[in-house]
C-alpha cells in the first residue's frame, strides 16, 4: 500500500479581502523511505501542503477537500484524537526557525521526553531522560548530559535544529516533513543539518518530505522533486530530471535564476520576471502566463485554458507547450 | 471664635461648583426648617444605637481644652464633658438660657466681678466610679495654658481672663501649663484658680460679667490629672457625663456607650436615650445624601454631620414628605470683610467698598440662597437676645446686587474729603488679603470685578491657608477676610473680641479711628452691665456703630440644612450650637 | 542589597520633596489663636529648625532606635520602628498605618485574587473563542470596564446593593481576625469595583498575549508532536502569555498596596489610601512622608518579587 497518498488537495483561506486559493488540485504519493522536495517561491501553497498532512493549517476560516490518506485512511476526516495520534508518530514536523520552534519555558531534555511520552503515556520520568540522552547524542549534540538539561537559549541555532530533529525522530516517524528546515541557519550548518537528514532517514527508513525553495538543498538529498506554483503543481520529476531537463517554463525559469551548484558554468543569472499572483484573484488559464516567456506563442490559450498535469518524457508538466518544445527548454544542452 | 467645620468649608466649595450650574431654579426655597416631627419627643423608646454619618476623617478633637467647634461643643458636652454650666437642651429661644451643669447654681460673683465662685454638686463621679474633684476642674484649666499640648486650638478664656501676669510662656503668660511649670510658676496658677472643698474660685484680672457663661466652654471642664495623655488625651478623654467613649479611630469609628457611673440624680440636664452612639467617619458626601434619603435599614436611625451637598437641597426641599425630617436653620456664623481702619482711614471709600460690592454674587458662587442670608449684623441670628438687624449704608441694595452710582457718589465724596485715600482706592489699590483656596480665587474675581465697575482697584494678597491667622497678625493688608460665631450666648463674645480694644480677633487696627474712643467706653460699659436686657441693648447699639463706621463688611449669616432618619427624634437644632444636642437625640419604633 | 540603597535614596529624596514644599508643619501644630511665639516654639520643638540633613539623621535614627516627641511631661515616645509623630492626629505614625495597612492589605490581596481570576480567565476565554460571542462579550467588558471610573462604579454599587436592595449592609471594616464574616461583607463590594476595573485590562492583555503566544512557532510545533490542547493551552500558551502579565500584575498589586485611595473613599476603609488623603487636606507631612515611604518600599519590594519571580518564570533571563 502507497504510504501516504494525497489526492485532489484543496485548500481555500476566507479572508476578508476574498478567498485565498492556497492548494489547487494537489495530488501526489509517497513511498516508505523515499525522499521528496516540494519546491516553490513563497506563496506557492507549498508550506500549506505540508501543513495540511497533519490538519496544521490554524484560521477562522480555512477549507480543506480531497483525501490524504496515510496508510489507506484519510486524515481529513479523522477525530481530533485520531489526528492528534497521527501527529508526531506517523508523521513529524521539522519547522524552518530553530530558534522559535523550540518552548523556551522547558529544557530540551524535558521537550524531548514529552514528544515520546505523548504518545507512550505508560513511560517512567527515567525512561525519558534516558530516550532524551540518546536521542541527543544520535542527532550529534556533544556531552548530552550536560545538555540535556539546559534551555533552548543556551544552544545555538545549528544545535537546536538538532534538537529539533531529535525530537520528530523521538517516535520513529513513517515521514518526517521538514518545512525549510535549512533556511534560517548558517550556509555551513546548512549542509551539515541535510547531512544529518539523510543520515536519520537512513538510520529509520522514514520517507521524508522536505520543502524548500532552496533547488541546491533539493539537490543534495532528494529522489523526486514537484515543483509549485500558485497553489498547483506544475512539475513533477525525479531530481535528475528536473535538473537536465526541465518540462516547464517556470523550473526552467527557477534554474536559472539560482547559482549552480555546478560552478563550471558560467552563465548569467536570469531572474524571471514579473511577481508571484495574488491568490485571491489569479490569473485566469494557466497561472503562470503572465509571467511565461513562451505564452505569445500559444495565441490565446495559455490566458483561457488551465494546463492539466500530463506526462512529458520522464516527467508530468502542466503547460500547453508541445512536448517537445517542453524537453528542449534548456537549449538542447541535456 | 467657634472654628468653623472642615464640612462646612468643603460644602461651600461643592456648592460653587453647583451654583455655577444654576442651581437657584425653582421649587424649594430656603426658609426656616425646625425639623417637624424628628425634633419632637414623639414615640420615642428607650435605648437604641444612633448613628452619626459624616464625611469628616474624624472630630476635630475631643480633648476639652482643645475643642472649638460648635456642634463638637455641644455632641461632647452633651454626652461625655460636663461642665460648671451649661445651656437648657431645648428648641428655640430657650435653648440659650444658661443652666447649672456640675455647679449647683450659675455662681457667686464679687469683687466687682473679679472673683467668681462655684459649688460643685455632690456624687459625680468619673467613669471609673471615681469622685469629680474640685482639683480636676483647675487642673482642665491649667491645661489651656500649655501651648505644647492645647496648641491654641481651643479658647483662651482662661488666659485672657485669669489674674496671671503676663510672662514669657508661648502664650505670652508667666504661667506655661501644668507640664512645664515650676512650683513658683504653678502657685501662680494656684492663686489663680483655687479649691475650698467643693467650691471653686477663680480670680479674675478683669471684671467679666457673664463669666458663668465663659465656664460653660469645654475648655473649663475637668481632667483627671492621672489619666491626662497630653498630646494623647484627645484619643480617649474621661467622661464624666452619660457616655464615654469606648472607641475611637479616626478615619473609622467613634463610639460611644453609656456610662454606668453618671447617675440622673447628679445631672438635671441631660435625658440621655440611646445606649450607644456610633460616628462612622469619613464616608463619601454623596452616599451619605443618598442614604439620608434611602432611608433604610440603620439609617432609619441616622443624623448627619456636615449638612446636605447643594445639589441634594432641591431634592430635600423639594419634598414635603421629609418636612419631619429637615431642618433648615442658621449655624451662628457670621462672615465679614475687615477693613484696616489705619490704612483705609475713610468712612466714605468704605462705604463706597460695601455699595460696589456684588454681594448675589459672591453667595450665588457660593451656592445660593441656602448657604446663608446677607448679614445686617455682626452677631447672628441665633444669638436671639442680641440680634437686631442694624440700618445698613443708604442705598445698598436689598438683594445683594451692587448699587454702583450710589459707590461712585459716594468716592466722589471722598475725593475731596480724604484725597489720600481716594487715591490709594482708585489709583494704588487696596490689598485684599484671603486665605489661598479655591473658593477664594472664585471669590476674589468677583471683589475685583465688582469694584471695579465702581473704579476701585483691588491687589490680590492671597495668603498660605495654614499661616492666614498668623499672618494677618502681623503684616495686615487694607481688607481681610473673616467669619466668627459667638462662643457663649452673650454679644460680648463678638463686639468686643472683634471691634474692641484688645480683642483677641481685632485686626482692624482701629484704635486710631476717631470714632474709637467712645466706642470702647461703651464696650467697657456693656461688658460690666449685670442686668442683661440692659446689656443687649448697649451690643445693638455697638453694632449699629460698627455697621455706621464700616469697620467690617457683613456678609453672611450663613446656614445650614440637615435631614436625619425616620426614628430620630429630639434632634432639633439647638441654638448654641448650630446642631443637635447629640446626648437627648432618642428613637422611635 | 540594591534595593536597600534604593530604599535610602527613595527615603531621603522623599524627606527632602516634603520639606521643600511651601506649607509649614510648625504653623500646623498652631490653632486660630496662635502667634508667631507659639509657631516658632513648635518649630523647635519639632525639630523643624534643624537643619534638613540632621532632621533626616533624626528620622532615620528614630526608625532604628524609637522617638521621644515633645518635652518633658507632655512628651510622646514612638518606640521603633518610628516613623514620626503626627501632631494632627495626635499617633505615632507606625501605629497609625500599622491600623491602616491592614484594612488596605485585605482590600489589595482579595481584589488582586479577584480581578487576576476574571481578567485572565475572561481573557483566556476570548482567546480560546476568538470571533465568538464569548469573545464580544469579553472585549465588550473591557472596554466599559476601562472607561468606567472607579467613582462611578463603587457609588453604583453602593446604591444597587446597598441603598436600593438592601442585599449587602453598608461597609463597615472589621479585622478579619475579629470577625471572618463581617471582614467579608465588608470587602466583597470594594473588591468587585476594583477587580472589575483592573481586570477589564488584564482580560486585554490576558487575550492578546494569548494569541499573539498562539502564533508562536513553538506552539506550532507542540501541537505537531501531537499534545493534547488543553495540556498545549496549560503549558505552553498560557505560560508564555503569563510571564509578561505576572510582572505587570506584581507593579499593580504593590501600587494598590501603598493605597486604593478612590475604593477606600467610597467604601468608607480606614486604609492607607484614606490616611494619605486625609494628610494630603491637612497638610500632615509626618504621615505623608511615612506613607509615600511605605508605598515606595511596596514598590521596591515588588520590583524585587518581580524580578525573582520572572527570572523563575522565564529561564532567558535568569541571572547564573
Amino acid at each position: 500500500m502507497t504510504l501516504l497518498s494525497v489526492r485532489d488537495l484543496n485548500v481555500t483561506f476566507g479572508t476578508p479581502e476574498g478567498d485565498v486559493r492556497a492548494v489547487q488540485g494537489v495530488s501526489f504519493d509517497i513511498e516508505p523511505g523515499e525522499t521528496v522536495a516540494i519546491v516553490g517561491e513563497s506563496g506557492s501553497g507549498k508550506s500549506v501542503t505540508a501543513n495540511s498532512l497533519l490538519r496544521l493549517n490554524f484560521g477562522a476560516d480555512v477549507r480543506i477537500s480531497g483525501e490524504i490518506l496515510l496508510e489507506g485512511r484519510d486524515v481529513l476526516t479523522m477525530t481530533e484524537d485520531e489526528v492528534r495520534s497521527v501527529r508526531g508518530s506517523d508523521m513529524a514536523m521539522i519547522f524552518q526557525d530553530p530558534l522559535t520552534a523550540l518552548n523556551p519555558f522547558y529544557t530540551v531534555g524535558r521537550q524531548i521526553g514529552e514528544a515520546y511520552a505523548i504518545h507512550h503515556p505508560g513511560a517512567t520520568k527515567k525512561e525519558l531522560r534516558e530516550i532524551a540522552l540518546n536521542s541527543l547524542e544520535k542527532v550529534g549534540i556533544p556531552e548530552p548530559l550536560k545538555r540535556v538539561d539546559q534551555y533552548p537559549h543556551e544552544f545555538s541555532g545549528g544545535m537546536r535544529q538538532r534538537i529539533v530533529i531529535a525530537m520528530a525522530l523521538v517516535n520513529n516517524p513513517k515521514i518526517l516533513i521538514a518545512d525549510e528546515p535549512t533556511t534560517a541557519l548558517d550556509v555551513t550548518v546548512q549542509a551539515q543539518i541535510l547531512e544529518l537528514i539523510a543520515e536519520m532517514q537512513a538510520q529509520h527508513g522514514s520517507a521524508v518530505i522536505l520543502i524548500t525553495h532552496d533547488l541546491g538543498v533539493v539537490a543534495e538529498i532528494t529522489e523526486r522533486v514537484m515543483v509549485m506554483y500558485a497553489g498547483r503543481v506544475v512539475e513533477s520529476a525525479s531530481v535528475e530530471n528536473t535538473f537536465a531537463v526541465p518540462t516547464h517554463p517556470y523550473t526552467r525559469g527557477l534554474l536559472k535564476s539560482v547559482k549552480s551548484l555546478d560552478t563550471a558554468r558560467h552563465e548569467r543569472l536570469e531572474p524571471i520576471p514579473g511577481t508571484p499572483p495574488s491568490l485571491i484573484k489569479l490569473p485566469s488559464g494557466c497561472p503562470f502566463h503572465p509571467r511565461c516567456a513562451f505564452a505569445d506563442s500559444l495565441g490565446g490559450r495559455c490566458s483561457s485554458e488551465a494546463p492539466e498535469l500530463r506526462i512529458v518524457g520522464s516527467s508530468r508538466s502542466a503547460c500547453h507547450l508541445p512536448d517537445e518544445r517542453l524537453l528542449g527548454l534548456m537549449g538542447g544542452a541535456s | 471664635m467657634k472654628k468653623r467645620s472642615k464640612v462646612l468649608a468643603v460644602a461651600a466649595l461643592v456648592g460653587l461648583v453647583a451654583g455655577a450650574c444654576g442651581g437657584s431654579g425653582d421649587g424649594a426655597k430656603s426658609g426656616e426648617e425646625s425639623g417637624g416631627r424628628s425634633a419632637t419627643m414623639d414615640g420615642v423608646k428607650d435605648g437604641g444605637t444612633l448613628y452619626v454619618l459624616t464625611m469628616q476623617e474624624g472630630a476635630s478633637t475631643l480633648d476639652p481644652q482643645r475643642v472649638y467647634t460648635g456642634a463638637e461643643l455641644g455632641a461632647w458636652g452633651s454626652t461625655f464633658t460636663r461642665t460648671l454650666t451649661t445651656y437648657k437642651p431645648v428648641a428655640g429661644k430657650d435653648g440659650t438660657t444658661l443652666v447649672p451643669d456640675m455647679a449647683t447654681d450659675l455662681g457667686t460673683a464679687s469683687d466687682d466681678l473679679k472673683t467668681w465662685s462655684f459649688t460643685m454638686r455632690d456624687g459625680i463621679k468619673w467613669e471609673d466610679g471615681s469622685d469629680v474633684t474640685c482639683g480636676d476642674i483647675a487642673y482642665g484649666v491649667s491645661r489651656t495654658f500649655a501651648a505644647e499640648v492645647t496648641a491654641g486650638e481651643g479658647p483662651m478664656y482662661a488666659l485672657s481672663y485669669l489674674d496671671i501676669p503676663e510672662g514669657d510662656s508661648d502664650f505670652g503668660s508667666a504661667y506655661p501649663g501644668p507640664w512645664l511649670a515650676t512650683p513658683e510658676q504653678q502657685a501662680l496658677f494656684d492663686e489663680a484658680v483655687s479649691c475650698d472643698g467643693n467650691t471653686i474660685t477663680f480670680k479674675l484680672g478683669v471684671p467679666v460679667a457673664d463669666f458663668n457663661y465663659t465656664v460653660g466652654l469645654l475648655a473649663f471642664a475637668p481632667v483627671p490629672k492621672d489619666q491626662d495623655t497630653a498630646d494623647q488625651y484627645g484619643l480617649k478623654p474621661f467622661s464624666n457625663g452619660p457616655f464615654k467613649v469606648e472607641s475611637y479611630e479616626e478615619g473609622k469609628e467613634l463610639v460611644l456607650v453609656r456610662n454606668e457611673n453618671w447617675s440622673k440624680d447628679t445631672d438635671e440636664v441631660r435625658e440621655p436615650k440611646v445606649d450607644k452612639i456610633v460616628w462612622q467617619f469619613g464616608l463619601d458626601e454623596a452616599v451619605i445624601d443618598e442614604r439620608m434619603l434611602a432611608d433604610a435599614g440603620d439609617d432609619k436611625n441616622a443624623i448627619v454631620y456636615g449638612g446636605i451637598l447643594p445639589e441634594n437641597l432641591q431634592t430635600v426641599f423639594g419634598d414635603d414628605t421629609l418636612k419631619d425630617r429637615r431642618t433648615d436653620g442658621f449655624d451662628g456664623f457670621v462672615s465679614y470683610t475687615m477693613f484696616n481702619v489705619e490704612s483705609v482711614s475713610c468712612v466714605e471709600v468704605r462705604q463706597a467698598v460695601w455699595l460696589a460690592l456684588d454681594r448675589e454674587a459672591l453667595r450665588t458662587a457660593a451656592g445660593g440662597p441656602f448657604t446663608g442670608e446677607f448679614a445686617k449684623s455682626f452677631v447672628a441670628p441665633l444669638l436671639a437676645a442680641d440680634y437686631e438687624p442694624a440700618k445698613l449704608v443708604d442705598g445698598l441694595n436689598e438683594d445683594g446686587t451692587p448699587n454702583v452710582e450710589a459707590a461712585k457718589a459716594k468716592l466722589e465724596e471722598a475725593k475731596t474729603k480724604c484725597p489720600e485715600v481716594y487715591a490709594k482706592a482708585t489709583e494704588d489699590g487696596l490689598r485684599f488679603d484671603h486665605p489661598d483656596s479655591d473658593t477664594w480665587k472664585k471669590n476674589i474675581a468677583i471683589w475685583i470685578e465688582s469694584l471695579g465697575a465702581a473704579g476701585i482697584k483691588i491687589n490680590d494678597n492671597p495668603i498660605e491657608a495654614s499661616k492666614y491667622y498668623a499672618t494677618i497678625n502681623g503684616d495686615r493688608g487694607d481688607l481681610m477676610r473673616a467669619g466668627w460665631a459667638a462662643d457663649w450666648a452673650n454679644a460680648s463674645t463678638v463686639i468686643p473680641e472683634l471691634f474692641g480694644e484688645g480683642g483677641g480677633f481685632n485686626y482692624h487696627n482701629n484704635e486710631g479711628d476717631a470714632a474709637f474712643a467712645d466706642f470702647q467706653a461703651k464696650v467697657d460699659e456693656a461688658k460690666a452691665e449685670t442686668d442683661r436686657a440692659k446689656q443687649s441693648k448697649l451690643w445693638k447699639e455697638l453694632n449699629q456703630y460698627v455697621i455706621d463706621q464700616v469697620w467690617s463688611i457683613p456678609g453672611s449669616a450663613t446656614k445650614s440644612q440637615n435631614l436625619v432618619g425616620s426614628n430620630v427624634r429630639g434632634a432639633f437644632q439647638w441654638l448654641p450650637f448650630g446642631w443637635y444636642n447629640l446626648g437627648g437625640v432618642g428613637l422611635a419604633g | 542589597m540594591f534595593a536597600v540603597v534604593l530604599l535610602l535614596i527613595v527615603s531621603a529624596f522623599t524627606f527632602w520633596i516634603f520639606s521643600a514644599l511651601p506649607s509649614d508643619p510648625a504653623a500646623l501644630t498652631c490653632g486660630k489663636n496662635c502667634r508667631p511665639e507659639v509657631i516658632e516654639a513648635n518649630r523647635e520643638r519639632l525639630g523643624y529648625d534643624k537643619p534638613l540633613v540632621e532632621q533626616y539623621g533624626a528620622y532615620m535614627k528614630g526608625i532604628f532606635a524609637g522617638r521621644t516627641y515633645g518635652e518633658e511631661g507632655a512628651s510622646v515616645h514612638c518606640p521603633a520602628p518610628s516613623l514620626g509623630y503626627s501632631y494632627d492626629r495626635h499617633e505615632c505614625v507606625t501605629s497609625l498605618i500599622a491600623s491602616t495597612l491592614p484594612v488596605t492589605a485585605s482590600i489589595a490581596l482579595g481584589a488582586f485574587v479577584l480581578w487576576m481570576a476574571i481578567g485572565v480567565g475572561l481573557g483566556t476565554l476570548a482567546a480560546l473563542k476568538r470571533g465568538r460571542w464569548q469573545d464580544r462579550l469579553a472585549t465588550g467588558f473591557s472596554v466599559v470596564g476601562v472607561s468606567f471610573p472607579t467613582f462611578f462604579l463603587g457609588l453604583m454599587f453602593i446604591m444597587i446593593f446597598v441603598i436600593w436592595t438592601g442585599i449587602l449592609p453598608f461597609p463597615r471594616y472589621t479585622g478579619i481576625t475579629e470577625n471572618p464574616v463581617d471582614w467579608f461583607m465588608a470587602l466583597i463590594l470594594p473588591w468587585f469595583v476594583l477587580a472589575l476595573i483592573s481586570a477589564a485590562t488584564y482580560v486585554r492583555m490576558t487575550r492578546n498575549g494569548i494569541l499573539e503566544v498562539m502564533n508562536e512557532e513553538f506552539v506550532r510545533l507542540g501541537i505537531a508532536k501531537g499534545l493534547p490542547r488543553k495540556r498545549l493551552i496549560v503549558t505552553y500558551v498560557m505560560r508564555a502569555a503569563l510571564v509578561p502579565i505576572v510582572t505587570i500584575a506584581g507593579l499593580d498589586f504593590a501600587f494598590l498596596l501603598g493605597g486604593a485611595l478612590v475604593t477606600e473613599s467610597i467604601f468608607n476603609l480606614p486604609g492607607l489610601g484614606k490616611l494619605t488623603l486625609a494628610a494630603v487636606v491637612n497638610s500632615d507631612l509626618p504621615i505623608l512622608v511615612a506613607t509615600t515611604m511605605v508605598a515606595a518600599v511596596f514598590i521596591v519590594i515588588a520590583n524585587a518579587v518581580v524580578d525573582v519571580l520572572y527570572g523563575y518564570l522565564d529561564p532567558r533571563v535568569r541571572v547564573k
